[in-house]
């Protein structure tokens, strides 16, 4: 996923010499390949990432085509006020790469943790939210970004979960991507990034007939689809490595309860800071967000009533 | 009637910033009559526009970090003719463009800001994106003294530094107020010039309302053979032109009625307060 990223942002950089990546002082190995093929397009801007993000309006106003980079702890949640007014206000093209979403810092704590920056950046208005799960949608979402000539926040998170799709999807923006196939089941999943991988290889394994949806364009999203896969459903399990709070299981909730109202299970971080540190999957069961935690709370709301 | 005389001449321009903040019963006056001198010698000897177009591609850029002092910046505006008169006397009136801070979707507003810190930094941006083209374009970018208690003031002043941006200038206005009261008294500043010039600034201190001091200063400093981004430092007077204005930083909050308007015309007319 990392290695889509790097190629992606070194191929959009060398066909266009506008593109320039701008980095808070992170990213030691992973723009090795961006700094021996694009040097005069690398810009370090140190620890200081309100002025980046200041400066990339800046440079994205005189023509140029900023990527953004840093923790995701820090772009955005940091400079929150510099992306709505510098950057978002007036459209700007400006894509902002946070890495590191969720708990992919098990070991470090609160400040690299990032489980807020879907909820911080969806009411600013004219910011597209992108949340790719794998390789092929880290591509995707990229080249959208560049396309798409407007501000976006793209949201990586752990990177090694494996593939979900088998091959480049056909992605159009606001779409959510069928990982894995349904067949006329009353649950449905829809997840994003880290933990599409979750919902698929549960859902094989105790829900085979359900559809496990992914979710790379969280803002905007193909409301017309959201409401037809809840339309069709029972049950919508919906996942992420994020706050229930404002982050994608409030998307669903929202356009469920306005066009085709459905229990939806919210699986997320329950509104709460991490209190211990460990690996990446001792963090997961610290928040019940590894499989078999999920697994029960499923079983517990099918059950509920 | 679009005026197309362009003398900015600073009585002209407090005038129209009385008649609009009258028009509209707003807030700000004294931040605006502090940067008058200053805004009049930018567009009347240093800014350029290629066309009179305040888009132009080629344009210098002229970022006002400290939106608070806009009407200083539309009374300029006015004279280029790139703001129309109804835009003044139906200032604040519902629906109408022109804010009480700066909106970049105002042709010739370059930043949208208002929220300390945010222009400065946008402004850097712009500056290097004008070294990375090869252009000669310049940016100034114009701070208030209380505005550089802001963080990502001296953050991108050590960009600056660093990437040698020498086409980019910021002008403090050094006027000694802040919202609450004196920068003295709020957050000791000490020598603004001295901590520019510790960032790696080359830097001057000039008198903001001394019209010829403003312009040799500014000739001067991008006349230097320096790498340095520069500062101009600029010891002005919140509410400079109307003496019951002068340093009362009530005016930051007050709001004309018919006895202090027709007072401030006289005496920014040059007459009796």
């Amino acid at each position: 996923m990392r290695a889509a990223f790097s190629d992606t942002l070194v191929r959009l950089a060398k066909a266009d010499p506008n593109v320039l990546l701008l980095t808070g002082d992170h990213g030691y190995a992973l723009f090795d390949d961006f700094r021996r093929e694009c040097p005069a397009q690398y810009i370090n801007a140190g620890i200081a990432e309100q002025n980046m993000v200041g400066m990339a309006a800046g440079l994205a106003r005189a023509g140029f085509r900023p990527f953004v980079y840093g923790l995701s702890a820090f772009i955005p949640v940091r400079v929150v006020e510099q992306i709505k007014l510098d950057v978002a206000h007036d459209k700007l093209p400006v894509v902002l790469i946070g890495d590191g979403a969720g708990f992919v810092y098990s070991h470090l704590g609160t400040s690299h943790q990032s489980t807020e920056d879907i909820a911080c950046t969806r009411a600013i208005p004219n910011l597209a939210i992108f949340s790719p799960a794998d390789r092929f949608e880290v591509t995707a979402c990229m080249e959208m970004a560049y396309q798409a000539k407007a501000p976006i926040y793209l949201r990586m998170g752990k990177s090694d979960r494996g593939d979900v799709h088998s091959a480049a999807p056909q992605a159009q923006s606001g779409s959510l991507l069928e990982a894995k196939r349904g067949k006329g089941s009353n649950i449905a999943f829809i997840a994003t990034g880290s933990l599409v991988r979750t919902a698929m290889d549960i859902a094989t394994e105790f829900y085979p007939d359900a559809a496990v949806w992914s979710v790379p364009f969280i803002k905007p999203i193909d409301s017309k689809q959201v409401a037809a896969i809840c339309e069709q459903s029972r049950v919508v399990v919906v996942l992420e490595e994020h706050s229930v709070l404002g982050g994608l299981g409030s998307v669903i909730a929202e356009i469920a309860s306005e066009f085709a109202p459905v229990r939806i299970l919210r699986v997320g971080v329950r509104d709460r800071f991490s209190h211990h540190c460990g690996t990446y999957e001792y963090l997961l069961q610290e928040h019940g967000l590894d499989r078999l935690a999920i697994e029960q709370r499923i079983r517990d709301f099918l059950t509920a009533n | 009637m679009i005026s197309t005389t362009q003398t900015f001449d600073t009585k002209a321009l407090r005038k129209t910033v009385l008649d609009m903040a009258y028009a509209g019963s707003t807030v700000h006056i004294g931040c605006a009559f502090s940067i008058i001198e200053l805004l009049a010698v930018l567009y009347r000897n240093h800014l350029r526009y290629p066309g009179n177009d305040p888009l132009a591609a080629g344009r210098d850029y002229l970022v006002l970090s400290k939106g608070h002092g806009v009407m200083a910046q539309y009374a300029c505006m006015r004279e280029l003719g790139w703001l129309k008169d109804e835009a003044f006397s139906h200032y604040f009136s519902d629906g109408s463009d022109l804010k009480g801070l700066s909106d970049s979707r105002i042709p010739g507003l370059e930043v949208t800001s208002g929220s300390l810190g945010h222009g400065f930094s946008v402004g850097v941006g712009l500056a290097m994106g004008a070294k990375l083209r090869g252009t000669d374009q310049k940016t100034y970018a114009l701070v208030g003294d209380g505005e550089i208690n802001e963080g990502p003031i001296w953050e991108g002043s050590l960009f600056a530094a660093h990437h040698e941006l020498k086409n980019f200038m910021v002008i403090v206005d050094e006027n000694g107020f802040q919202a609450m009261g004196r920068t003295e008294d709020v957050l000791k500043l000490g020598s603004i010039q001295a901590k520019f010039e510790s960032f790696g600034f080359e830097a001057i201190t000039i008198d903001g309302h001394d019209e010829t001091a403003i312009d040799n200063a500014i000739t001067q400093l991008w006349a230097s053979a320096s790498i340095a981004p520069k500062a101009l430092i600029a010891k002005t007077v919140k509410g400079k032109g109307v003496p019951f204005m002068e340093h009362n930083n009530i005016w930051h909050y007050t709001r004309l009625d018919p006895q202090t308007y027709a007072q401030a015309l006289c005496a920014v007319a040059g007459g009796m307060q």
